[in-house]
């Protein structure tokens, strides 16, 4: 294709705009829908796995339970209770093991000066934070390990309990009563998004150093051991070790599916995100089939548009145009419609996304925004998009191309 | 120039086959002004579309400029309609939405002419013709006969040795085909060969010669 000839195209190009502005919005319409579609569905699936990093990342939690089968002679229906030194025992036999921490909890009563509420209280390890990602606000901190050694009354709140007690009022060194003894407010948590959690979220509790925990509750046993393994793929393994060495210390049977309650948040991860992986996948498909769809009704376009240029066609060979001149002519014409059509719908989605984005996250609940409200306009999703749109151009633009090169002359000026 | 001898066309539609043209000998010796005379139906524009290479015979041969032109692949008579014939047709055919100008440039671009070859030759013609004014006008502003004056500019562009022209005032006024008549002549003066499509007596008296077709067959020379 010589310049000269190109620039012929881009004149008439530019002078048939009008005629070729339903295509190039068809096309337009469809790529916006669609690299919606795909941005809306990874977003989706990034936010659930936010979501389900918000209880904490790559976690096993392990509690005790109730024995259902018979052992070494003792009878099944036992109640399994975990004390803090199983933490010191687990964490000495189990190498692959980067953190370990326990928890209790119980309800209690929190006050702070004329508000009060019942709310979960916490003793914890100051591992905790890191773990669960409770992270402090600037100008507080979380729970550290001097805080247990120590036994300090020292009080982390979840951000939504603070701003119950505190409206809006920094909350930091002020003095809160829990089951009326005093406790230091040192920090409060930073927002997070979390869609799986025992006992209510995070971020409505109040956290303590596990050593305190006896001056508000009278239970000596833990209800929760948040175990981290080195590297994702010990899961399964520190899982079974623990049911072996706590098998072994309270007599049960390791495969006792009851004595101990575990829950892998690694291996439901990886499941969720197989799930999510599939909608993506199947979102991807209707895409892409939508896309054929529309490719066949461009091709019926462009034919139409062939049809209507017969004459011109005709006028062109008679005055010397050969054939890849007409090819050439009409693969353009589909490639640039194509590109114009794709460049708009494809700014329209950026801009369409981006603007989603910046919509306040709503942490309050498990909402259904906060899995809308994240589209992700990624460059991976770009290119597939734009390859499969260049094959799909080719396609669309070259039969009608190559029928109207195959015109005979006489018969294309003939054409009324 | 044009050297046609037993020339057959016979168009098939379905099964039906009909033969427009029965074995035509035509001959023209460059420097002519030749009219083609002869009822509706008679076959004259298939005859001209085939001397101008749109349509090829099915039967007989054409030498053009002492070049048989039959057996030539499509692209070889693209270049052949590019070079050596101007065609004028009674409808115009220019590019609706093409300036004059742009119309006029055409043929030169389909031939790699560079752009100031390109610019010089249709000033040149459109001065020619009278129009260089209406240069940046689109057809639809133009008249009938000025649209025709540009399709003869067009047909020029490339200096064609043979200007074939099909009812080139079938559309016009009167006063608008006198003027193209007058174009004609002075062209043919200058030395162009023109073969002219007509079944006006009138018309082909500006013409320095009258060819009669009558079914498909050439009558003698008038
Ligand atoms: N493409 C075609 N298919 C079938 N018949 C045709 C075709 N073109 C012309 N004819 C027939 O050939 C005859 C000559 O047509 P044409 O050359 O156009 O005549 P003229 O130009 O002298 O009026 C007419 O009978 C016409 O119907
Ligand atoms: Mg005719």
């Amino acid at each position: 294709m010589k310049l000269h000839l190109l620039k012929l195209f881009l004149n008439e190009f530019k002078k048939r705009k009008k005629k070729t502005s339903l295509i190039t919005f068809a096309i337009a319409w469809g790529t916006l829908s669609l690299l919606l579609m795909m941005s809306f569905g990874r977003g989706l699936s990034n936010q659930f796995r936010i979501g389900f990093q918000g209880l904490g990342e790559d976690l096993i939690l392990v509690n005790g339970g109730r024995t259902s089968m018979d052992y070494q002679g003792l009878p099944k229906g036992r109640a399994i209770r975990l004390f803090a030194s199983d933490i010191d025992l687990i964490g000495r036999l189990i190498p692959e093991i980067k953190r370990i921490c326990p928890e209790s909890y119980n309800l209690g009563e929190i006050k702070y000066k004329d508000q009060e509420t019942n709310r979960n209280v916490r003793g914890v390890y100051a591992d905790f934070g890191p773990m669960r990602n409770t992270i402090a606000q600037a100008g507080g901190r979380f729970i550290n390990p001097d805080d247990v050694t120590y036994s300090r009354r020292v009080a982390f709140l979840g951000w939504h309990l603070a701003e119950e007690l505190f409206k809006g009022k920094n909350p930091i060194n002020e003095e809160i009563y829990i089951n009326r003894m005093p406790f230091k407010v040192i920090g409060v948590m930073m927002k997070k998004l979390q869609n799986s959690n025992y006992q209510g979220l995070d971020y409505d509790h109040v956290y303590i150093p596990l050593s305190t925990m006896a001056l508000v509750d009278s239970q000596k046993y833990i209800d929760m051991m948040h175990i981290q393994p080195t590297e994702r793929k010990y899961a399964r393994y520190v899982e079974n070790r623990v049911k072996e060495i706590l098998g072994e210390k309270y007599r049960f049977d390791k495969d006792d599916k009851y004595a101990l309650s575990v829950f892998n948040t690694i291996e439901a991860g990886e499941i969720a995100g197989k799930v999510f992986m599939g909608i993506e996948i199947f979102l991807g498909l209707i895409g892409g089939l939508t896309l054929l769809i529309a490719a066949v009704g461009v091709t019926n376009l462009m034919y139409a548009m062939v049809k209507e240029r017969t004459r011109e066609i005709g006028v062109k060979m008679a005055l010397g145009a050969k054939r890849r001149h007409i090819v050439w002519q009409f693969l353009l014409e589909a490639l640039f419609i194509f590109l114009k059509g794709t460049f708009w719908g494809a700014l329209i989605a950026f801009n369409i996304v981006s603007l989603v984005r910046l919509a306040p996250m709503n942490y309050e609940m498990t909402s259904i925004q906060s899995y809308l409200l994240r589209p992700d306009f990624s460059t991976d999703i770009l290119v597939t998009f734009i390859v499969i749109m260049g094959i799909l151009v080719f396609f669309s633009g070259i039969f009608p191309a190559l029928r109207a090169s195959k015109m005979n002359p006489v018969d294309a000026l003939r054409y009324e | 120039m044009i050297d046609m001898r037993n020339l057959k066309k016979v168009y098939k539609t379905g099964s039906i086959e009909f033969e427009a043209l029965k074995g035509v000998f035509l001959k023209i010796e460059k420097g002519e002004f030749v009219s083609l005379m002869g009822p509706s139906g008679s076959g004259k524009s298939t005859l001209m579309n085939i001397i101008g290479c749109l349509d090829t015979p099915t039967g007989g041969s054409y030498y053009l400029e002492g070049r048989d032109v039959s057996g030539l692949t499509f692209d070889q008579l693209s270049e052949v309609r590019n070079q050596k014939v101007g065609f004028v047709f009674q409808s115009f055919n220019l590019l609706p939405y093409a300036t004059a100008y742009e119309n006029v440039e055409l043929p030169m671009l389909y031939n790699g002419k560079k752009a100031p070859e390109r610019r010089q030759r249709v000033d040149e013609l459109l001065t020619m013709v009278g129009l260089y004014d209406w240069r940046k006008h689109r057809p639809t502003e133009l008249s009938g006969g000025q649209q025709q004056r540009v399709a003869i500019a067009r047909a020029l562009a490339m200096d064609p040795p043979i200007l074939l022209a099909d009812e080139p005032t079938g559309n016009l006024d009167s006063k608008s085909g006198e003027e193209i008549l007058d174009l004609f002549t002075s062209l043919w003066k200058a030395g162009r060969t023109i073969l002219m499509v007509t079944h006006d007596t009138k018309i082909a008296a500006y013409s320095q010669r009258t060819v009669h077709i009558l079914d498909g067959k050439m009558e003698a020379d008038i």
